[in-house]
């Protein structure tokens, strides 16, 4: 099987991702964005698994994604809390809105 | 007993710890610093006499050589401190520590009312030591450095009462004049060095003994000979006060009169004279340096011990003496006269100290320095009296005196050199037998005017106008033309003494009272000089019949094989002296006049001295003839028809002093003063000065430019550029830092999307 199409279809969340960090203002938003990126990756590693693995060690490309998923879970709870603290303490989530990290 | 050779060093040691000691701690102690002259010198004294025993009964020794050697240059350039002994050193050690020692003694009552009593003794034992640095030096630039510590210390001593500008004068006069002469010698020593370069091996191109060999070895040529040994003699002619360059040492009386005794008649002065002899087998190469040697030394004796006659201070008198006597030293060493000469200087040492601490004793009781201010000391002063007499007998060369063996040997050494064929052996003869009519009479003479008559003294004579316009008018001078200081100078002539009057006049007593003699410690070392003047002369006589006498005591192994080149070396003349002694025929106070006329003689040494009547009858005349006209003149004591003072043109003649005083003042000092001193001045105000300034004022103009184009705009500029620089960067840079975290993750995608598009594009 080709593994194109599930390549196109990587290739298209993660530009989709990377729009959405760049261009949504919600922080929330810029957070599922991130998510997206990396589920682009999983695919990728899904996909390339059977390409370029054969045998007893096939399954690695499935076990790096559900490592991905894994870690892609804890972040998302360190970044809903982070972004549960902005909004407690600015009543906004806009990322525009943190900028004290500035010159 | 041989080892006591080596510990020599030690006799020239202790007075230099006598010196720092009285110098460091003398003012503390209770006799102010002169038990420790008097102690050191003391033991000084005894070593030398040890030495002085041992190598006299050994005869002729090889010499004792030791020394440390220092190449500070590398390629073989060597430098040496070290010491030789053998007869001839171990004969000064005795003559100066016996001398000094004296001295010290002496000093200590003549000097009692001085407020610098322990400074003068820590110069005496300074004086010492330097005197015998150069005795025991075994190389010529060590014999150099003591030369010049003696001149130092002759310089320090004349200037010693240097509160009277006269005084200072002296001191100026006696420094320079020798030191013109002490570039001779540094010449002279390099000159002799540089033929020995390629002689020596271990490049010790300044030892004496090595040198020594090498001439007597004829290794050297004559030119380097005659050069360096008569640049040599320049430096004797002014430390050894021979013609014309003897005007510093009358002058040098202005120091204390013990100094007088021993350093400007004992023994600083004959330090030319042992120069020339410790360098004898090179002087005795060539028959040029000998001739020169032999014509200055007759000038010297004669015209030096003429104008003693036409002196009034005693000490002037004895001071002329000093320069006739060290003329004979030089003339006899100048004839071949190796032995007569250097004993002449040994007895001369006693006999000359002697009248010089007698004259010093009178000074001390009459306070003046003029014989016309004595007269009849003979009742006052009854030890100074005979002890004066027995060292003007000496001088004179009354038979068997110490003088009358040294003089006759002299005169003896003058015919032998004659028979060589030499003119100016029979110069130094006849012109000797001629001056020595001339000392006896000027010691007969002040002899009766300080002895006999009655006392003249007890009147301050200070600035007596009478006295200066007489000796000016003696002179020829009128002296309201001259100079100051030639006035100042005539007038001490024959008028008043400065010299010891301000000193003495700090005693406290008045001018009017009776002269005394003089306590224990001026006597006792006058009683012992005069005992010796009596008995030193015989070790060299033909009285002294033992196998080492004073010729195998002073002569070296090398004198012993030596002869004179220039003369025709007969080979087989060794013989000739003793087979005459053992004929028992000939009798001298002299060498054996061994064989035939017309015979010549080129061994050094002359043999065992033995009776020569024909010169002593000729001496004896003389001194008769001297002795009935100096008491027909002054036999009452009588000076206001002072024969002397009225010989028309010679008497002004002998009191301008040949005019050397007033050719080297108008020649030297008044040209000096007037002219050079203005060129100097000149030269160090405009031209040294300015340069000075000028290169200070460019130096700093210089710095200010640097300073305003280099520090303030290069690198001040670059420093302040880099922070403003630095400042107007980081200012637009920081915008970069937004805070906007999409703003960053857009740069990133950007970045990686070039990235990406540059590998493959590099592919």
């Amino acid at each position: 099987m080709s593994p194109l199409g599930p390549l196109l279809l990587a290739t298209l969340l993660f530009c989709v991702g990377v729009y959405g960090i760049i261009a949504r203002r919600n922080a929330v938003l810029v957070l599922m964005s991130v998510e997206l990126m990396l589920n682009a990756v999983n695919i990728n590693l899904v996909a390339f698994q059977n390409l370029v693995w054969v045998g007893e060690e096939a399954v690695s490309g499935q076990m790096f994604a559900l490592f991905i998923i894994a870690v892609a879970a804890a972040e998302v709870g360190v970044g809903l809390a982070i972004i549960f603290n902005m909004f407690r303490n600015r009543a906004s989530v806009n990322v525009d809105d943190v900028d004290l990290m500035r010159w | 007993m041989e080892a006591l050779l080596d510990y020599a060093w030690l006799v020239v040691m202790l007075p230099l710890a006598a010196a720092v000691l009285t110098a460091a701690f003398g003012r503390l102690m209770p006799l102010r610093g002169s038990e420790f002259g008097i102690a050191l010198v003391g033991v000084a004294w005894i070593l030398s006499a040890l030495i002085a025993w041992q190598t006299f009964t050994s005869g002729t020794i090889d010499p004792v050589e030791h020394s440390l050697a220092w190449s500070p240059l590398g390629g073989g350039f060597v430098l040496e401190i070290g010491m030789l002994v053998d007869g001839l050193t171990s004969m000064m050690f005795l003559l100066v520590t016996t001398v000094s020692l004296l001295v010290h003694i002496y000093s200590r009552e003549y000097m009692a009312h001085e407020p610098r009593f322990t400074y003068f003794f820590a110069m005496l034992g300074l004086f010492t030591f330097s005197m015998l640095v150069l005795v025991i030096a075994n190389n010529t630039l060590q014999a150099l450095i003591g030369w010049e510590l003696v001149g130092l210390c002759s310089f320090l001593l004349i200037g010693f009462y240097w509160e009277e500008k006269s005084n200072q004068d002296a001191a100026n006069k006696a420094f320079l004049v020798t030191k013109f002469g002490d570039v001779g010698l540094i010449v002279g020593v390099i000159v002799l060095s540089i033929p020995m370069f390629s002689i020596v091996e271990d490049g010790r191109a300044f030892n004496i003994l090595a040198l020594n060999e090498a001439a007597a070895a004829g290794e050297i040529a004559n030119s380097s000979i005659v050069l360096g040994m008569l640049l040599i003699f320049l430096a004797c002619v002014s430390k050894s006060g021979q013609m014309p360059l003897h005007v510093w040492l009358p002058d040098a009386m202005a120091g204390p009169t013990p100094v007088s005794a021993l350093i400007h008649a004992a023994t600083m002065v004959t330090a030319g004279v042992f120069l020339l002899a410790r360098l004898y087998p090179v002087m005795a190469q060539s028959a040029t340096v000998m001739m020169v040697i032999a014509v200055v030394g007759v000038i010297t004796l004669f015209f030096g011990g003429l104008v003693a006659l036409v002196q009034d201070d005693i000490k002037k008198v004895l001071a002329y003496s000093t320069v006739s006597q060290l003329g004979y030293m030089v003339a006899a060493l100048g004839v071949g006269g190796y032995t007569a000469g250097i004993f002449h200087l040994f007895t001369h040492g006693f006999f000359k100290a002697l009248l010089f601490l007698g004259s010093g004793s009178l000074i001390h009781a009459v306070h003046s320095n003029n014989m016309s201010d004595m007269g009849g000391m003979r009742k006052y002063m009854p030890h100074t009296f005979w002890t004066f007499i027995v060292g003007s007998l000496a001088l004179a060369g009354f038979p068997m005196t110490a003088g009358f063996f040294s003089k006759d040997e002299i005169l003896v050494s003058g015919q032998i050199w004659a028979s060589n064929g030499f003119v100016t052996g029979d110069l130094v003869f006849w012109v000797g037998l001629a001056a020595a009519f001339v000392t006896t009479f000027y010691m007969a003479r002040a002899c009766f005017l300080i002895f006999a008559g009655e006392y003249r003294g007890g009147h301050d004579t200070h600035g007596d106008p009478d006295v200066k316009h007489q000796a000016a008018q003696a002179a020829g001078v009128d002296p309201e033309v001259v100079g100051h200081g030639e006035a100042e100078e005539l007038a001490a002539v024959s008028a008043v003494g400065h010299d010891d009057h301000g000193h003495d006049d700090a005693h406290g007593h008045g001018g009017h009272h009776e002269p005394h003699e003089s306590g224990p410690q001026m006597v006792v070392p006058l009683v012992i000089l005069a005992v010796l003047s009596l008995l030193v002369g015989y070790i060299g006589s033909p009285v002294w019949t033992a196998e080492n006498s004073f010729e195998t005591w002073t002569a070296t192994p090398i004198l012993e094989e030596a002869t004179y080149p220039f003369l025709d070396d007969g080979g087989d003349h060794g013989g000739d002296g003793e087979q005459a002694l053992q004929g028992g025929g000939l009798l001298a106070a002299g060498p054996v006049l061994a064989a035939a006329e017309g015979e010549l003689h080129p061994e050094v040494l002359h043999g065992p001295p033995s009776w020569h009547f024909d010169v002593l009858g000729l001496a004896m005349a003389a001194f008769l003839a001297a002795l009935a006209l100096a008491y027909l003149f002054y036999g009452r004591g009588r000076r206001d028809e002072d024969p002397t003072m009225q010989m028309g043109p010679f008497t002004r003649v002998l009191v301008a002093k040949y005019g050397l005083d007033t050719l080297g003042y108008k020649a030297i000092v008044v040209p000096v003063r007037d002219k050079l001193s203005g060129w100097a001045t000149y030269t160090s105000n405009e031209v040294i000065d300015k340069t000075v300034a000028g290169t200070g004022l460019a130096v700093m103009r210089a710095a200010t430019t640097t300073y305003h184009v280099v520090d303030q705009r290069v690198i001040d500029g670059g420093v302040n550029g880099a922070a403003f620089s630095a400042a107007w960067w980081s200012d637009r840079l920081k915008r970069l830092q937004s805070g906007d975290v999409q703003r960053y993750a857009g740069a990133i995608v950007a970045g990686t999307i070039v990235l990406v598009l540059a590998f493959a594009a590099a592919r």
